[in-house]
């Protein structure tokens, strides 16, 4: 029996569609994603629900399940992300290599970090197996398989000390930033798009957050007053975006990453905005519920089954890449690729659950 | 696969024309905004960094006068110099050395200037727009300090079909941006392919991307007409492999040969040596 439509699977959902249409450059509507009006954007959201969802895993604390028996657990979900990632990275230089070939375009199978891949295959590899060498625009899911395997860590300290967690992974995320520590990618030389140091801080915000005692019961008691709080870090986010009002990074106090906005750290601005905007937009839910049910039904939809829509969705993205690069990225064939590919993505998350239904159904 | 057309590709490679067509663009050896560092001192006349006998053209790319002030000022402060990548990721080690092709860079140009320390920073980040590069390159600026950015731009852009002035405003604004807080730039054009020869965008963008390195005093190394060159010494024969996998090969060791030229041309500019001519060996019937 699939579960009901829910406020995090709806965000959920929201974020993977948001992510599909991001990872088209150029497409026309990129604009009208939070990217453009937000110094987060749905890479944050679907992190933070990632670490959210893990505290479903872990349980309440009156019904938690033997250490062992979770650590096994989250392991076996970090290897099918692992086995995702191979899987959908694997489709990526198939899709690149035939699109090279049929558009006799070499140019090709130099796109998104793939050059490496074609041309100098035997260290590539072991780096594809390994996670250091990603594809431009498949460097999500590398995020998670690491934070995945994080992840017990961070459950195990929850257990036997609750107040431990927060700090710890901020301690991490301090030393990281105040030491630039990177994640080196191999062979070819260069850092993780997502710093998994850094990002883990989102992920455990939410892991955290989800609680219903400690800082996640503390938000729940006072959200109208965060709320309110929150109205002017996104108006003044949104300023900065919309006209470059941050100071020159050049002339920030050392150390520098606290004070830049930086994707690849999630620096302090980019977290602290993230948590104002998702406290001013969890207030909409209920609304959206109430006047757009068939939306929230269908956002749920894709969030309850987003390991699959996340991976069509990054498929999707590049054969939207390429469609653009065809069709030279006009409004129609942007259209096309944007209506088609939610279409898909809704396809994905429908089959599943279909077949959950059948399964159920014979059953009974 | 690759070793296969090692002769073929001596002869292709001996037709190269460099992507660095620095003396030969209009305005390219005009003093930049900043004023110029005086050359290095150095007890021998320095020579620029050596090309391969694949990427071989002699001096073509000699220019006059001193582009890099900040890098020649770093280099006779420090005997150091800092340079950022940024653009799309290349190659491993293979064909170009241990580190991609930004490596084999830092190790031309120490080969090249005795005594020198270079610290190569790759931020390459695939699939980039140059939008979103400019952004980062504020902050990787910040973050470390560098005296040059290799700055790879444009053919992410031409693919997305990114608008021609949404474009120019960008890498111009990024270019005023590095040219105020004194640091040096080396731009790397788009690639070739036959294929995008025709297409019109990409054209508008490669046309764009030199015109503002004219009109900024900025340098560029033209890859595209270099890779151009190779393809046409080749002739027409080929289709996408196996030929396709040892010219890239081929480009990405003459693009670090080339941009290690750069900026030895920059620093030094009138002081270098030139360097004797080597003729190409005569084309084997094929």
């Amino acid at each position: 029996m699939t579960r009901q439509a829910n406020a995090i699977d709806f965000w959920r959902g929201l974020a993977l569609i948001s992510i599909f249409i991001n990872h088209i450059p150029g497409i026309y509507y990129s604009r009208f994603t939070h990217t453009n009006y937000s110094l987060s954007d749905s890479a944050d959201l679907f992190v933070f629900l990632a670490g959210w969802a893990l505290r479903y895993v872990v349980g309440p604390s009156g019904r938690q399940q033997a250490a062992w028996y979770l650590a096994l657990r989250l392991g076996g979900r970090a290897l099918t992300l692992y086995a995702a990632q191979i899987m959908i990275t694997m489709i990526a230089i198939a899709m690149l290599a035939g699109a090279a070939i049929w558009r006799d375009n070499p140019l090709l199978l130099e796109w998104h970090n793939a050059a490496a891949v074609f041309h100098d295959p035997v260290p590539t590899h072991i780096g594809l197996a390994l996670i250091t060498h990603q594809l431009g625009y498949f460097d999500i899911l590398p995020l998670y398989v690491v934070l995945m395997m994080m992840a017990p860590g961070f459950a195990l300290i929850d257990r036997f000390a609750p107040g431990l967690v927060l700090p710890v992974s901020l301690l991490i995320y301090g030393v990281t930033l105040g030491f630039q520590i990177a994640v080196p990618t191999w062979p070819v030389e260069g850092e993780w798009f997502f710093n998994p140091l850094a990002w883990q801080l989102i992920f455990v915000l939410g892991f955290v957050l989800a609680r219903q005692d400690g800082a996640g019961g503390f938000v729940r008691r006072h959200i109208v007053a965060i709320r309110l709080a929150s109205i002017p870090i996104v108006a003044a986010a949104l300023f900065v975006v919309l006209y470059d009002w941050w100071p020159d990074p050049t002339t920030v106090p050392q150390p520098r990453l606290f004070f830049l906005l930086s994707k690849t750290y999630v620096t302090p601005a980019r977290v602290l905005q993230f948590l104002a905007l998702i406290a001013l937009f969890s207030a909409t839910y209920p609304t959206i519920r109430r006047f757009a049910p068939w939306l929230v039904n269908f956002m749920s939809m894709l969030g309850r089954n987003s390991l699959y829509v996340f991976c069509v969705g990054s498929i999707l993205s590049l054969s939207g890449q390429i469609i653009r690069f065809v069709y030279q990225g006009n409004i129609y064939s942007d259209t096309a690729v944007v209506v088609c590919g939610i279409a898909i993505m809704a396809l994905t998350a429908w089959l599943p659950e279909w077949r959950e239904d059948i399964r159920a159904s014979s059953r009974s | 696969m690759a070793r296969r057309h090692q002769s073929k590709f001596a002869l292709i490679g001996c037709a190269i024309v460099l992507g660095l067509m620095a003396g030969s663009a209009p305005g390219f050896a005009q003093g930049t905004a900043a004023p110029p560092a005086p050359p290095p001192a150095a007890t021998t006349a320095p020579m620029p960094a050596p090309f391969s006998q694949d990427c071989q053209i002699g001096n073509a790319a000699i220019v006059e006068a001193s582009p890099l002030p900040h890098v020649a000022a770093a280099l006779q402060t420090r005997k150091q110099i800092r340079i950022l990548a940024i653009g799309a990721a290349s190659l491993g080690p293979r064909r170009t050395g241990p580190g991609g092709h930004t490596d084999a860079i830092r190790q031309i140009l120490q080969k090249a200037i005795t005594g020198l320390d270079v610290v190569m920073i790759n931020r390459g980040v695939s699939g980039e727009l140059s939008a979103q590069a400019a952004v980062r390159i504020k902050n990787e600026v910040a973050l470390t300090e560098p005296d040059l950015v290799l700055w790879q731009v444009g053919t992410n852009d031409a693919l997305a079909y990114v608008p021609i002035e949404e474009f120019e405003t960008t890498v111009i604004d990024t270019l005023h941006w590095l040219k105020h807080h004194k640091i040096d730039v080396v731009l790397v054009g788009l690639q070739y392919v036959d294929r995008m020869a025709q297409d019109q965008h990409y054209a508008k963008v490669r046309e764009a991307l030199r015109k503002i390195a004219a009109e900024e005093n900025v340098m560029i190394v033209r890859r595209y007409e270099a890779q151009r060159l190779l393809i046409q010494a080749e002739g027409s024969g080929g289709g996408l492999v196996p030929d396709e996998f040892q010219r890239t090969e081929v480009g990405y060791a003459c693009l670090a040969q080339y941009m290690a030229r750069a900026i030895t041309l920059g620093i030094f500019g009138q002081r270098l040596r030139v360097i004797p001519i080597i003729p190409p060996p005569a084309p084997q019937p094929r």
